[in-house]
């Protein structure tokens, strides 16, 4: 589904030179978990945006579902993120100016999608991580956790075949962690979502399909 | 997706009061002021009542005169040439002026010299500076008084209420009757309706009212009375002593451009040729006429020897100064507060990308944000403006100005709002709708 050729990452600065990921080749079956870790600024981060086409590699060659990315800025690129993916980060990222429905239904706005189908949509969405009850709220009146389930009908919302997800657990408790981990899991197994994860926790990592290990840029494991 | 765009806007400037009210203050402010002035430029200089013909008069408000002798010196240079000594002397002659005095016209000067100027289809010579204290059941009222002729009351088109302008018959036969401006009539008799036809007195001598004009939208002195008359009734002194300075003013009339050049040619023109009575005194005069900006830039900036042209360029350079300071200044603040309040929200555009946005929706969601505050902003300086126009119009507080709205400062003011609202919001949109999707969720975190 997912497949990464070589690519490699540097940052250039005016004096120093990151090699953030060093000639990765990975490929992501459709339906597979995949989790990946690895110690703080080893790449898991940069790797998951390039595999999301957030972010451009140095060199190498990404092909999704056998087409492969050229042009990052197009509008194509934009549909088809809008519609193949769905992204959880580590810090949430809800638009704080929005309600919990309004956060959900997000993606939906840039599809032709009226109004009303949007709302029920996002009503699903909520459902499926249990946070109905509170559609009308805000994020700030949210837990760090109903927060994440926001983002997780966030990036459901519009039934996307690939969720990429960077340390979704990384702000909570373990507790927290686990309902999370647990909705994610339901997703790959009852709707068969391939579902691409970066945490830090040996355990969860270790109830995923697979797992890589990357150290300085490069797949160890 | 437009009304997503409408809604979005709403909901994201209703949640972050703070920035909304700040920014609507600055926009309200700014277009509120805008609107004020542009509403005393209106007053000031829009075609108004009595000054519909303004564009084609040329004002001769003063006269000046000059004593200017002839000084000599003398210069000696001597340099050696071959062994000898050799003297150049050269001579240098310098006009010097000893003295000057400038002044209204004398009614002599115009009277004898002013009747047939070149390019001047109609003209009338007016004194405008007398004032007359009038007793009114032991109250004391003063009064403005402006002596006119009938082709006063052509060439400045005053709307009458009550009554009429006097006639050149009656001017030429000294009558004694007057016109006065709806307030004094209310002063001095309570009411301006019934007026026309009581007398007034003045100096000791009456005077019958045969006309009452309306409220004037400007109070320029040499149309802004209490009261005018016939200038055959002025003091005889006034008119028959033959001084070439005096009290009056007087205003040519022309129908072309070309019209009013010749004027200001033909004043200058008989300024050289106008016999001097007493040389030893002052040997030159000087006649310049000018327009109605020349007037104003002149009362305003007293710029020496009468020059008009250089008062009008530095009035215009400084009103067009204030007016780019005016607004330029809260433009460059708003774009200011934008660009701040923009990459304040770099996160949520990173977001909104990852999810599927193009460069295009989030640069139109950004401006669409901003001409709804503008218009917004529009909305409420123009009801200050309102609020403040209507203070300042009943308080007096600019005299005689009244201070109005029509509609084409009204579309101007829309127009300006709009034009606000782009750009101040297009310049952080499109670096906004450009970033880099990883660096603007990035920036969040730090
Ligand atoms: N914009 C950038 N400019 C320069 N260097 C960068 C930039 N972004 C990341 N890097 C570097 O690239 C390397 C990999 O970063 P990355 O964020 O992928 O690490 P990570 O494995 O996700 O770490 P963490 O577990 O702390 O999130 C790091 O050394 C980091 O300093
Ligand atoms: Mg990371």
């Amino acid at each position: 589904m997912i497949q990464l050729k070589e690519v490699s990452k540097v940052y250039q600065t005016k004096t120093i030179e990151t090699t953030a990921l060093n000639n990765i080749s990975i490929q992501v079956s459709s339906g597979e978990f995949l989790s990946i870790m690895g110690p703080s600024g080893c790449g898991k981060s940069t790797l998951l945006n390039i595999m999301g086409m957030i972010d451009e590699p140095s060199s190498g060659k990404v092909t999704i579902s056998g087409q492969s990315i050229s042009n990052y800025h197009s509008k194509a690129l934009a549909r088809f993120r809008n519609q193949k993916l769905g992204f959880i980060f580590q810090s949430f990222h809800l638009i704080n100016e929005l309600s919990v429905i309004d956060n959900v239904e997000l993606p939906l706005i840039y599809r032709k999608t009226s109004a009303r189908e949007r709302r029920k949509m996002a009503a699903e969405a909520l459902e499926q991580v249990g946070l109905k009850n509170r559609m009308k709220h805000f994020p700030g009146q949210l837990s760090g956790g109903q927060k994440q389930r926001v983002a997780i009908a966030r990036a459901i919302v519009g039934k996307p075949g690939i969720i990429l997800a960077d340390e979704p657990t990384g702000n909570l408790d373990s507790v927290m962690g686990a309902e999370i981990m647990d909705i994610l899991l339901k997703l790959n197994k009852e709707l068969g979502t391939t579902i691409v994860m970066v945490t830090h926790d040996e355990t969860m990592a270790q109830k995923t399909h697979r797992l890589i290990r990357l150290f300085d840029g490069s797949q160890v494991q | 997706m437009i009304s997503n765009y409408l809604k979005l806007a709403i909901k994201v400037l209703g949640r972050r009061t703070f920035f909304t009210a700040i920014s609507l203050f600055g926009i309200s402010f700014t277009l509120m002021v805008l609107i004020l002035l542009s509403a005393f430029i209106d007053a000031e200089f829009g075609n108004h009542q009595p000054l519909t013909q303004k564009d084609d008069m040329v004002f001769l408000e003063r006269a000046m005169m000059k004593l200017i002798v002839q000084d000599t010196t003398w210069e000696v240079d001597s340099l050696r040439l071959d062994g000898n000594m050799v003297y150049d002397s050269t001579m240098q002659v310098k006009d010097i002026t000893t003295s000057t005095s400038t002044a209204s016209a004398g009614y002599y000067l115009c009277n004898n010299y002013l009747r047939d100027v070149t390019g001047a289809v109609n003209y009338s010579f007016y004194a405008p500076s007398r004032t007359f204290d009038l007793f009114i059941e032991g109250k004391k009222l003063t009064f403005n008084a402006i002596y006119a002729d009938a082709a006063y009351w052509q060439i400045f088109d005053f709307s009458f209420s009550h009554g009429r302008p006097f006639t050149k018959q009656e001017n030429d036969n000294a009558s004694q009757i007057a016109i006065l401006s709806t307030q004094a009539a209310r002063n001095y008799f309570g009411s301006s309706s019934n007026a026309v036809g009581k007398f007034l007195e003045l100096d000791g001598k009456q005077f019958e009212v045969i006309g009452i004009i309306k409220k004037l939208k400007n109070a320029k002195p040499f149309v802004s009375a209490d009261v005018y008359l016939p200038l055959q009734t002025i003091n005889p002194m006034a008119i028959n002593q033959d001084n070439l300075l005096g009290t009056f003013e007087a205003v040519f009339l022309a129908n072309s451009e070309k019209g009013k050049a010749d004027i200001l040619a033909s004043l200058e023109q008989k300024a050289k040729q106008i016999p001097l009575p007493n040389p030893e005194e002052y040997n030159n005069l000087y006649l310049k006429g000018t327009d109605l900006l020349g007037r104003y830039a002149l009362y305003v900036l007293p710029i020496s020897d009468n020059n008009y042209d250089k008062a009008k360029k530095v009035f215009l350079l400084i009103t067009i100064s204030l007016l780019l300071l005016f607004v330029l200044l809260p433009t460059l603040n708003l774009i200011n507060l934008n660009v701040s309040r923009v990459m304040e929200r770099s996160a949520e555009i990173g977001v909104r990308k990852a999810f599927g946005a193009h460069s295009g929706s989030i640069l139109m969601q950004l401006v669409f944000e901003n001409v709804i505050l503008t218009l917004l902003g529009g909305i409420i300086g123009y009801l200050l403006a309102y609020i403040v126009l209507y203070l300042v119009n009943d308080s007096n507080i600019l005299g005689e100005i009244v201070l109005q709205f029509n509609t084409t400062i009204f579309i101007y003011s829309i127009l300006i709002c709009l034009a606000f609202g782009i750009i101040s919001g297009l310049l952080p949109a499109y670096r906004m709708s450009k970033i880099h999707i990883v660096n603007a969720i990035k920036q969040h975190q730090i």
